[in-house]
């Protein structure tokens, strides 16, 4: 029997020396990854980026235009109108993808007829898998002719359609799967008997699922909120395909083209070199510092929310 | 003695299952009706038909006829908010909304389109007076209600059935997941609401159903198997079956 007991505590040792390699290895990439962000983002400011000076930090994080001068002979980079657009079209896409994301999710979880409840389900996680560059095609191929038209129409100009609304659209397109499968799970998980005591006293089911069923289930819904900012934050592919890559802004009008952090980033990364390539390393910090702050941000508000009456 | 509620040959079937089978039952106004029985019996069942609370759940059908203040509760064109109203329910697990204790209490009458804040706060305050719960929270209305302990959660559960204003107070073992301390207030509290309000309970303690009841409705399988005042049921029970359940021969 003793030597049974010191054989399975061995073995589990064994195995939790194990897990902590595993899990220093996985967080040890995050710091490898910010770390080699940094270092290369940092050049631009810190060298004279072969004689031609080096990039003013000031500058470059409140400039309204990406590049004044020559690309390869000038250092005015400008990321300011860039930041600025990237936090408005998250805003905007949370704006639109959200309501319609929970909503779809209530009746899914409590309004839908049994079949229909499961079909919409599968049809939500299978939208949820389509890669983002699906998307941008639906975007590029469906809603640009579609805008650049109600532009024109309206008599705004709009570089073919490619725009901040086309923008918001293909994201909330992507995000709205999300947002509502994270909350459809947090739906279904409240406690029947809160939604009984509530009919119970006399509230319709109407009553009942958004003043009871929501506010029981605001913590998971919360998260799925995060999810979709986290992913019009981060998503570049598709964005760089409908936004319009502007180069100067920020873009506040719905049918102006606009530049998120990714999609300028993305943008001819591969077809130059010297500054105009090293300046998107910087842009890589930009985006981490907005994905963390937002990130932090939100889940503060979301203790904050959670904790009032949790 | 008035009958608030009244049923005659009340029968309920979950698809082939027979939860109830011909059920007369006269509930009498400012009385506590206990309703005894071991496990599954229906008398849980029985409780849920009297706010209609069984519309929720897929494939029953209720036969019969139940009267309330005369007046048929089952059928079309039956206003099933009017009556949730009038027959409040407490739950058996204490379920407070997660909210202020103040909007638990208020959440009734808000939703029947009461705004004015004086008169909620003037509702909620009686209510909780009622349920022997304000002295202990009147300076902390505005803290979470899931923050009270579970003896608490019960009064204010109570106090929020309250607020509506009903005539009756159905009672699902209202006090099983609370310790001894916590029953007993709530069985203080019982004994002092049955002067305004009809209170229809559910328990699975003998001794409870003894000590706070005024009428007693043994169900077995479904069936009442003996009804009438709790001190000759206990005393003299006329059914060998009560007997044996009573005397704690099973259930």
């Amino acid at each position: 029997m003793k030597g049974t007991r010191t054989s399975l505590s061995q073995i589990d040792t064994i195995i939790g020396s194990l897990l902590m390699i595993l899990a220093l290895v996985a967080s040890s990439f995050i710091v490898i990854i910010a770390a080699f962000i940094t270092i290369r983002g940092i050049l631009p400011f810190i060298t004279d980026n072969s004689g031609l000076g080096s990039v003013n930090v000031l500058q470059f994080l409140t400039n309204t235009v990406w590049l004044r001068g020559t690309t390869f002979l000038s250092t005015a980079y400008g990321a300011g109108f860039i930041i600025i657009n990237t936090l408005y079209i998250a805003f905007l896409t949370v704006l639109l993808s959200f309501p319609i994301g929970v909503l779809t999710a209530l009746f899914i979880a409590k309004v839908a007829p049994r079949p229909i409840a499961a079909t919409m389900r599968t049809i939500i996680e299978l939208l949820a898998s389509i890669p983002s560059i699906v998307f941008g095609l639906v975007g590029v191929g469906l809603f640009l002719p579609v805008i650049y038209n109600i532009a024109r129409a309206m008599g705004y100009s709009s570089g073919g359609g490619s725009s901040v609304i086309a923008t918001v659209f293909v994201l909330s397109l992507m995000s709205i799967p999300t947002i509502t499968a994270v909350a459809e799970v947090s739906i279904r998980q409240v406690d029947e008997s809160l939604e009984q005591a509530s009919l119970a006293l006399g509230a319709s089911p109407t009553q009942t699922r958004f003043k009871i069923t929501l506010l029981a289930a605001k913590s998971g819904i919360f998260s799925g909120a995060i999810l979709a900012v986290g992913r019009s934050l981060g998503e570049a592919t598709a964005v760089a395909l409908v936004s319009g890559n502007a180069r100067s802004g920020p873009s506040f009008g719905l049918f102006e083209t606009t530049a998120t952090i990714t999609s300028t980033l993305l943008q001819g990364l591969k077809e130059t070199n010297g500054i105009d390539y090293d300046i998107r390393f910087s842009l890589g910090i930009l985006l981490m510092v907005v994905i963390l702050t937002t990130n932090l941000a939100l889940n503060f508000i979301k203790r904050k929310v959670g904790n009032v009456h949790g | 003695m008035e009958k608030v509620i009244e049923t005659q040959e009340l029968s309920l079937n979950y698809g082939d299952f027979n939860a109830l089978a011909n059920v007369n039952l006269p509930i009498y106004r400012n009385k506590v009706t206990a309703l005894i029985g071991p496990s599954g019996c229906g008398k849980s069942t029985f409780l849920r038909c009297l706010n209609r609370m069984n519309d929720l759940i897929d494939n029953v059908k209720v036969e019969g006829i139940i009267r309330f203040n005369g007046e048929p509760v089952q059928g079309v064109g039956v206003d099933v908010i009017e009556l949730r109203k009038k027959v409040g329910m407490v739950f058996q697990k204490p379920n407070p909304f997660p909210m202020s204790i103040f909007d638990n209490v208020a959440y009734g009458p808000r939703q029947q389109g009461v705004k004015n804040k004086d008169k909620l706060k003037e509702i909620v305050e009686k209510a909780l007076k009622q349920a022997a719960l304000y002295g202990e929270v009147k300076d902390r209305m505005n803290e979470s209600a899931t923050r009270l302990s579970g003896g608490q959660q019960q009064r204010l559960c109570i106090a929020r059935a309250l607020a509506m204003e009903p005539e009756v107070l159905l009672m699902d073992e209202p006090t099983s997941a609370l310790d001894p301390m916590a029953t007993q207030r709530i069985e203080e509290l019982i004994e002092e609401l049955k002067k305004d309000y009809t209170i229809v309970i559910v328990t699975h303690s003998m001794q409870q159903a003894a000590r706070i009841s005024d009428n007693t409705a043994f169900f077995l399988l479904g069936e009442i198997i003996e009804f009438g005042l709790t001190s000759e049921i206990f005393a003299n029970p006329r059914d060998k079956r009560t007997e044996d359940y009573i005397t704690g021969r099973f259930g």
